[in-house]
């Protein structure tokens, strides 16, 4: 019983999903893997969409006569452009079904619907709709015998609603009756419906910052290349003009927008309604029932619910933690107290996901300050730097082999404490990005000869962007960054997720390397500890 | 062995082998499996039409006593409800019933036109089709058409029901 249980389920599902990106790992670059640009994918094939459909509107004639002929015109032009429009349209709106399913299923894996995150995921239901509205009124405008078909099963669909009193499928039931106006009407909802699908992308990404709504330019490329190949090679085509006194047999269909006449066959007309409202019900209610049994899976105890807070007299409004905040929970506001900075961070509590990220990026976030009970500008109450460097000194004072390890690593990622030994001392954050980088110079200047930062797979960050940001700050490209004079040579960062073979090897190397080097903390990287302050407000 | 190690023309090969995976999928589903959605050997039937039945109870003149106890503007000397009978049809193949609807009104009050969609697939082939309407609170039949036709695979026969044009039509394009 309890290994069909929804956790379990779920994850088995995460696992599999990290196992796959994994796999993709080896052919794509980390940062350019498919997998993490699902939901990106699909806006291309959106755009890829739209632009070649204003394209084909142009040379569409919106008329019984001429709509059949409007396509079949583009798919004979010998010089294989119509080809290639019709093609791109066509096949980037299937991928755009097949990239919006897969981007739901990853994001299911990765318990992507809960906390914070149940706008995203909330907004992101209807646009399935549109989608596939928007998809399907697209083969009816071709007017050959999937487009009537499809059109009579749809309306015989529809007519299980109480809100038709006539019956739809008597106006294209005979060719006597079907009229020009007809096809502006599907016109007017195959362009009305995708401005409002847009719309709706537009809000689904509200409540994210730094949102990634291009994918890399190799993806760009790549996903391009296929389309076209596609076009070309296997070539979208009109099957045979509408004919009302004849049906067809057998019908090739669009499984990924037609494969609702077929479930209605199976199920039956309202037993087809049932399961797309159940469908829809059970995914937009995912978010609150999450904490009813269907937590999403994670290695250690949650923050949430316990957002950052501001703490205003250490908080000199420099903006990092508003830059660096993934989900746009931090914003600058005037300032309301005295003090002469101009403005302040406020956190929007119900956006916050207690990552610790802005924490990480605040300038008073340093061990190194002289006072027992430092305070951070923003803190994580649950968490605060006080405790971080409190626990920090106890794991240190634990070490007793030699090459001792501080290994920092992210819970949402795995639990490493299984990996502490007498010289390996272990310490887990919200995020990888929570950790300040002066903390890394104090884990050394405690008696650490090496620091191993280990967090989610590169781009796979709970938090979107904390394997960016700790990048960043390493090698001294954003805010704030590791100062020059850090040992660089005795700090690794692994992007590792689960697999702890991989974290044990990172381990064992940067071991190794302290070993082989015979680097000891020497005087002058303990000197410059009295300066890391010095730099932290210059922009 | 971790991404970084595998050489460039492995890291093509299986590019093109995860963009083939992405096209093929794309490809095949964009058209197949071909959906069957009858025999070959089968025509179809499309029996459809919107038709106001009777009334389904006749206008009768109000008494005295039921008027006095009306508003005074609601005193119209005759009661005629607006509810209509339910449509009844049925339609015979070769003898034998093929298929057979009671259908109410449309509307709140009952009183719109009352509708029949049906699709039938029956044998290709020569068959002789009976089909009536009964529209009256009575349920006789009041309408009937009879007709030998030889349908042809896939081929499709509409029977409407045009009141104004005398009752059935039987239409094949």
């Amino acid at each position: 019983m309890n290994r069909l249980s929804m956790p379990a389920i779920l994850g088995a599902l995460r696992k599999s999903d990290e196992n796959l990106t994994g796999l993709f790992d080896y052919g794509f670059a980390p940062a350019e893997n498919p997998l993490r640009h699902l939901g990106a994918l699909a806006f291309l094939c959106m755009v890829v969409s739209v632009v070649s459909g204003i394209i084909a509107f142009a040379l569409y004639d919106t008329s019984v006569s001429g709509a059949y002929d409007s396509g079949r015109r583009l798919q004979l032009d010998p010089l294989l452009l119509g080809r290639l429009l019709r093609g791109m349209h066509r096949y980037a709106a299937d991928a755009f079904m097949l990239l919006s399913l897969l981007h739901i299923v990853r994001e299911t894996a990765r318990g992507h619907y809960a906390g914070i995150r149940w706008f995203s995921w909330l907004t992101g239901v209807p646009l399935m709709w549109l989608l596939w509205i928007a998809g399907i009124t697209g083969f009816w405008l071709l007017w050959d015998a999937r487009a009537l078909f499809s059109l009579t099963a749809t309306s015989e669909w529809l007519q299980v609603l109480p809100v038709f009193p006539d019956l739809l499928v008597r106006n294209f039931m005979t060719r006597h009756a079907l009229t020009d106006r007809f096809f502006s009407l599907i016109v007017f909802m195959h362009i009305g419906v995708p401005l409002f699908l847009l719309a709706g992308v537009w809000i689904h990404v509200q409540r994210v910052s730094h949102v990634r709504i291009w994918p890399p330019r190799s993806l760009v490329i790549g996903t391009l290349v296929v389309f076209a190949v596609l076009s070309l090679a296997v070539p979208a085509e009109s099957l045979g003009p509408a004919d009302t006194g004849n049906a067809p047999a057998q019908l090739s269909l669009d499984w990924f927008y037609l494969f609702v006449h077929p479930l209605v066959d199976i199920l039956s007309e309202s037993g087809t309604w049932w399961l797309f409202l159940i469908a829809t019900v059970l995914l937009g209610g995912l978010p609150f029932v999450a904490g009813k049994g269907l937590k999403p899976p994670s290695n250690q105890v949650r923050q949430e619910g316990r957002a950052a807070v501001v703490d205003l007299s250490n908080c000199n409004g420099c903006s990092r933690c508003a830059a660096d905040c993934p989900f746009g929970a931090v914003v600058m506001v005037d300032r309301t107290d005295q003090l002469h900075h101009r403005q302040q961070a406020f956190v929007i509590s119900d956006m916050c996901a207690a990552c610790g990220i802005c924490v990480g990026s605040c300038p008073s976030s340093t061990p190194f300050r002289r006072i027992e009970d430092i305070v951070s500008g923003i803190e994580l109450p649950g968490r605060p730097v006080a405790v971080l460097r409190k626990q920090l000194k106890e794991a240190l004072a634990g070490l007793s082999g030699p090459s001792r390890i501080m290994l920092f690593y992210c819970g949402h990622a795995a639990d490493w404490q299984s990996l502490r030994d007498a010289s390996t001392a272990v310490l887990s954050l919200e995020c990888a990005a929570m950790l300040p980088p002066s903390f890394i110079e104090y884990a050394l200047r405690l008696g650490a000869e090496g620091v191993l930062i280990a967090g989610c797979r590169e781009g796979d960050c709970e938090f979107r962007l904390g394997d960016n940001w700790v990048q960043g700050r390493l090698t001294g490209a954003r805010e704030p960054r590791l100062r020059a004079a850090a040992p660089r040579d005795r700090i690794a960062v692994v992007w590792a997720g689960s697999e702890r073979k991989q974290v044990a090897r990172a381990l064992s190397e940067l071991r190794q390397k302290l070993t082989a080097s015979v680097v000891k903390p020497d005087s002058r990287t303990i000197d410059l500890f009295v300066e890391p302050m010095l730099e932290l407000h210059d922009d | 062995m971790s991404s970084h190690t595998l050489s460039n023309p492995v890291r093509v090969a299986l590019q093109v082998l995860a963009y083939s995976a992405f096209a093929l999928t794309i490809a095949y589903f964009s058209t197949s499996p071909p959906y069957r959605l009858r025999a070959d050997g089968e025509a179809l039937i499309k029996l459809s039409f919107s038709h106001s039945a009777q009334l389904s109870q006749a206008c009768r003149q109000r008494s005295e006593a039921e008027l006095a106890q009306l508003a005074p503007n609601m005193r119209t000397k005759m009661d005629c409800p607006r509810g209509r009978a339910d449509v009844l049809v049925e339609l015979d193949m070769d003898d034998k019933p093929l298929y057979r609807i009671s259908t109410p009104p449309t509307g709140l009050r009952k009183d719109g036109a009352a509708t029949v969609y049906r699709r039938l697939a029956i044998p290709a082939g020569p068959h002789r089709f009976r089909v009536r309407l009964a529209d009256g609170p009575d349920r006789v039949f009041s309408f009937s058409k009879e007709l030998d036709l030889t349908m042809a695979p896939g081929q499709v026969l509409i029977i409407d029901f045009l009141a104004g044009e005398g009752g059935f039509v039987f239409v094949r394009e």
